[in-house]
């Protein structure tokens, strides 16, 4: 059944709506606020065993042999895995790009440091990791790489023996008349910048539970799981067996924002299962282990890039050389965030001409993931830094330049050279709005006060996009394919006209039941407590991605509503024969079914539900029963790539501008984030008080980004920050008020006009910091193209400007 | 290997006594021998905070101390802090400014917090910081918390007044 789904909060049978759109109260809050929401780590099944996984201490080391005897023997062992057993039982992980993948476990070399070597499953985690103690492990140490410009080198170590180079890919995207735009142009900017590694760590590692049945070899695993379908998927494949075969049951989980990872220590678990006899086996990866072998680390990025600008300060081309160190193997998927650029490349500016010259290389690092914003983070990063400089080589306000760029609101919809078409925008308000909140001019007077006195104060404007809704088809440059990201809800209305809703994925933090129960409330007139959110596993929900790509929000809105347009469709038939009247004369409103041109004649939502449930002698013959529904939305409109990647990928375009003022101290190069100020614009906000926590909490690991997160390893590829004592993130001291203001320009093309806002400010937070730190810089004439900022490579530049 | 200790101290006001691992953290023990799972672990290396339970009163990382050092000792985890369906005002102060997100690591906070309020109803920015700073949040970048804490301070304040 073809449904229409609602683009405005005006078509909501509700007069007024009384939840969607306001900041309400999270359903979901109760229970996490008294302890009783059930993370993995606080389920116990019978039977259950526990995990700890041995991993490789060398970076690239060859296993000449493995001793397990001692671990076996000691009392509460259960099962110990080796190469051997993974060899037998398992097939490489898939990957981005394809063949990369390896076993969830090193079979012969292990490549990474942190790759396991060998696991355990016994009746106490303390158990098991005596017993990983008790393996003997005898390694060959083989020279490892750790630099991907000596991995491109013809005499590098190889990381992957049989793919006979280290460079995973290297092609050169040519967007539009690039050379040209370069030749003709009146300036070019041209600056290499180094983004380090750094990463998600939400405050929950991962953790799974997995029973492997060995009667009809299918598979069930329970985890903080992220994307239940695609995990399920993955496990079908690491074993070969049908995805139906494999039930996953994510459980609410302690964030994720891309980097929960989990894939390896699943298939370890589910193997143990397998030789524990069905056993239940879980594993509960500790912090270390999350750091320096989890989903941990993203974005350890090379650039070289340029603009082209023409005579009137119009940025007419965009020239970017990627080297991409994705670490070990494709199989964390890395590389899909260096393809996501693509659905943004250039920016919120009518840059008409793009190059993309990307090369991704494989060293002896972990494997790199995803992490919130996906790629364009660092992107962003080197676009502003070069419209700065842009703007200062043409003595402009970096305000001022940014706006004569900037793609303007009738220009949409707009295709970017890239392919992608952004749906709807109002750049200049954003702006406007942004400098008023923080009073711009105040600041820069401000600014040269204090450096009258000598202090290195800094003002950094930075804009940019984040694409909403994400496609499949955005990543087909390195290998991902199909187009459309499937959403699917059931809703149903029981007897009593309760309103249950059955969906896919498990809670992790945006608030999506609390939004889930504001669209049911407002279509059928009942309250958000009222409504029960359920959800569902692999084996029984619709097809589901979950969060992710800054999508769920919209595409469940689609889901939920179509579902809702379904059953009312139903019950309008159900009420046109009690009434005898015809169908069109039938509407709802405010939970209550009317008659047109005849007042008083009503049902309630829970009249007819009862109706349909409980009085068949009253139904019509021809009609559905069932007072339940299932939609599956996806975004209409996605098209096939073409050979340069280009697509109409992702649905939506958000848009920022942030300002930061900053303070950059002299003697010990610490940045003091002063103010920041931000406004933005993600269409229709269904519920603003978790928009804005997505905002706030995005600026927070923007700022961590900028300043703090790196994740450092040596030349041997050994890391160096394997706790949080190293791997520093943001506090309450670091993280300012955040002062925001919403601009709305609704999508003409989803359910309500809502955008992708998840993934949010960590798209522009780093690049106006690191503009406002350049700004503090400028009496010194010295410039930081290194990101994190940390305070021992400012302080050196700063000596460097001094002596 | 270790050896079983006897341990005996008092949890959310009852008394537990028990043998258990010497080398058990408290984190563990309440944990997965006491079933009271409410209090989380970040990191297990005494950085996060998200831990933090109150021993005697002052906040303490659960994950640091060894079961046995309990003995003698009151302990109290989230789980002592609302009443039935009756949330605590720090409870309520977080809901209504929407201080969590994934709410993993909000009892960590709490718990401190309820060090801090309990001590002190009208705590200054920088009292309310510090005790902040000792804990990490990865989804709400804090202001929503600060403004937990200083809404659930009115609240006290205005309770106990
Ligand atoms: S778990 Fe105890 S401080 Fe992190
Ligand atoms: S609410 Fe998720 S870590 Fe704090």
């Amino acid at each position: 059944m073809a449904v229409r789904i609602p683009n405005t909060l005006n078509e909501l049978p509700a007069s007024q709506p009384r939840f969607v759109g306001r900041g309400i109260r999270r359903v979901e809050d109760a229970s996490l606020l008294t302890g009783r929401t059930p993370f993995i780590d606080d389920v116990v099944l019978p039977q259950m065993l526990h995990c700890a996984i041995l991993k490789s201490p060398f970076a690239h080391a060859r296993i000449s042999s493995i001793d397990t005897k001692e671990a076996e023997a000691l009392p509460g062992v259960v099962a110990v895995l080796t190469g051997e057993d993974v060899l037998r039982w398992s097939y490489p992980a898939q990957s981005a790009p394809e063949g990369w993948g390896s076993h969830c476990m090193a079979t012969d070399v292990t490549r990474f440091v942190g790759e396991p070597v060998a696991a355990v499953a016994a009746t106490s985690r303390y158990v098991a990791e005596d017993a990983i103690e008790l393996i003997f492990v005898d390694y060959e140490p083989l020279e490892a790489v750790a630099d991907p410009f000596e991995a491109m080198n013809s005499d590098s170590p190889l990381v992957m023996e049989d793919q006979g180079s280290n460079v995973m890919m290297d092609r050169v995207f040519n967007w539009g008349e690039v050379d040209q735009v370069f030749s003709d142009a009146e300036h070019v900017v041209r600056e290499k910048f180094r983004w380090h590694r750094m990463g998600a760590n939400p405050t929950e590692t991962f953790g799974c539970i997995a029973e492997w049945s060995p009667l009809d070899l299918s598979i069930t695993l329970r985890g903080s799981i992220q994307s239940p379908s695609m995990f399920a998927l993955g496990r079908a494949s690491t074993f070969g067996l049908p995805p139906n075969k494999v039930n996953v049951i994510s459980h609410p989980h302690g964030g994720s924002f891309g980097g929960k990872g989990g894939s390896r220590g699943s298939d370890i678990t589910c193997m143990l299962s397998r030789k524990a006899d069905g056993r239940p086996v879980k594993w509960i990866e500790d912090r270390i282990e999350y750091l320096t072998s989890g989903g941990s680390q993203a974005w350890d990025r090379h650039y070289e890039a340029a603009i082209a600008v023409d005579a009137d300060g119009i940025v007419q081309g965009l020239d970017v050389q990627l080297v991409d160190d994705i670490g070990a193997t494709g199989d964390m998927y890395g590389a899909i965030c260096a393809a996501k650029p693509l659905a943004a490349f250039t920016g919120p500016y009518t840059i008409q001409a793009a190059r993309y010259d990307l090369k991704l290389v494989a060293t002896n690092k972990l494997p790199s993931g995803p992490y919130r914003g996906m790629g364009p983070p660092p992107h962003f990063f080197v676009l502003e830094q070069l419209m700065d400089r842009a703007a200062r080589l043409r003595g402009e306000d970096p305000s001022e330049f940014r706006r004569k760029n900037f793609i303007r609101s009738d220009q949409f919809p707009y295709t970017i050279p890239s392919g992608n078409e952004y749906d709807s925008g109002n750049y200049g308000e954003v702006l406007d709005r942004v400098l008023e909140l923080s009073d711009y001019t105040e600041m820069r007077a401000n600014q040269v006060k204090a450096r009258e006195e000598g202090r290195l104060v800094g003002v950094g404007v930075a804009s940019a996009i984040e694409p909403g809704v994400f496609d499949w088809n955005a990543y087909a440059i390195v290998g991902m394919q199909g187009t459309g990201v499937p959403e699917g809800a059931t809703v149903g209305i029981d007897v009593m006209g309760g309103v249950t809703v059955r969906v896919g994925f498990a809670l992790e933090g945006q608030g999506q039941y609390t939004l889930v129960s504001q669209l049911v409330s407002d279509f059928f007139g009942v309250v958000p407590e009222a409504v029960q959110v359920v959800q569902l596993d692999t084996q029984s929900a619709p097809p589901s991605f979950g969060p992710g790509g800054s999508r769920l929000g919209v595409s469940i809105t689609g889901a939920v509503l179509g579902a809702c347009e379904k059953i009312k469709e139903k019950m309008i038939r159900v009420v046109a024969s009690l009434m005898q009247c015809e169908p069109e004369q039938v509407r709802l409103l405010d939970g209550k079914f009317g008659v047109e041109g005849v007042p008083g004649a009503e049902m309630t939502v829970p009249e007819v539900a009862g109706t349909m449930l409980a009085r068949s002698d009253l139904l019509p013959p021809d009609v559905d029963p069932a007072p339940v529904a299932t939609h599956v939305w996806t975004a209409a409109g996605r098209t096939e790539p073409d050979e340069e990647g280009r697509a109409k990928s992702y649905l939506t375009a958000a848009h920022a501008v942030h300002v930061v003022q900053v303070e950059v101290d002299r003697a010990t190069g610490m940045v003091e984030i002063q103010r920041y100020c931000l406004a933005d614009d993600c269409g229709t906000r269904l519920n603003p008080a978790t928009v804005e926590g997505q905002t706030d909490g995005s600026v927070a690991q923007g700022i961590g980004a900028a300043l703090l997160e790196e994740y450092a390893y040596d030349e041997d590829a050994q890391p160096l920050t394997t706790s949080f004592m190293d791997y520093l993130l943001p506090t309450v001291f670091e993280v300012p008020e955040i002062e925001k203001v919403a601009v709305v320009t609704p999508s003409p093309f989803t359910p309500l006009g809502a955008k992708g806002c998840g993934e949010g400010a960590i798209h522009t937070t780093p690049a106006a910091i690191m503009c406002a730190i350049n700004d503090a810089l400028l009496p010194l004439g010295v410039q930081t193209t290194e990101v994190p900022a940390s305070p021992r490579r400012l302080w050196k530049l700063i000596q460097e400007a001094q002596s | 290997m270790s050896a079983l200790v006897p341990v005996k101290c008092h949890v959310n006001g009852r008394v537990v006594e028990t043998m258990v691992d010497a080398r058990m953290t408290l984190a563990d023990f309440l944990r997965h021998e006491l079933g009271l799972t409410g209090t989380h672990v970040g990191c297990e290396h005494g950085v996060c905070g998200i831990c933090n339970i109150l021993v005697d009163g002052q906040t303490t990382r659960s994950c640091l101390m060894l079961a046995v050092q309990a003995e003698g000792h009151e302990i109290r985890t989230v789980e002592s802090l609302s009443d039935g369906d009756k949330l605590h005002p720090i409870q309520e102060a977080f809901m209504e400014e929407h201080g969590l997100q994934c709410g993993f690591c909000t009892a960590g906070f709490m718990m401190a917090i309820c060090d801090l309020l309990e001590n002190n109803t009208n705590p200054s920015e920088d009292e309310i910081k510090d005790v902040l700073g000792g804990q990490v949040c990865r989804c709400t970048g804090y202001n929503t918390i600060l403004r937990a804490v200083k809404n659930a301070a009115a609240k006290m304040g205005s309770a106990g007044a």
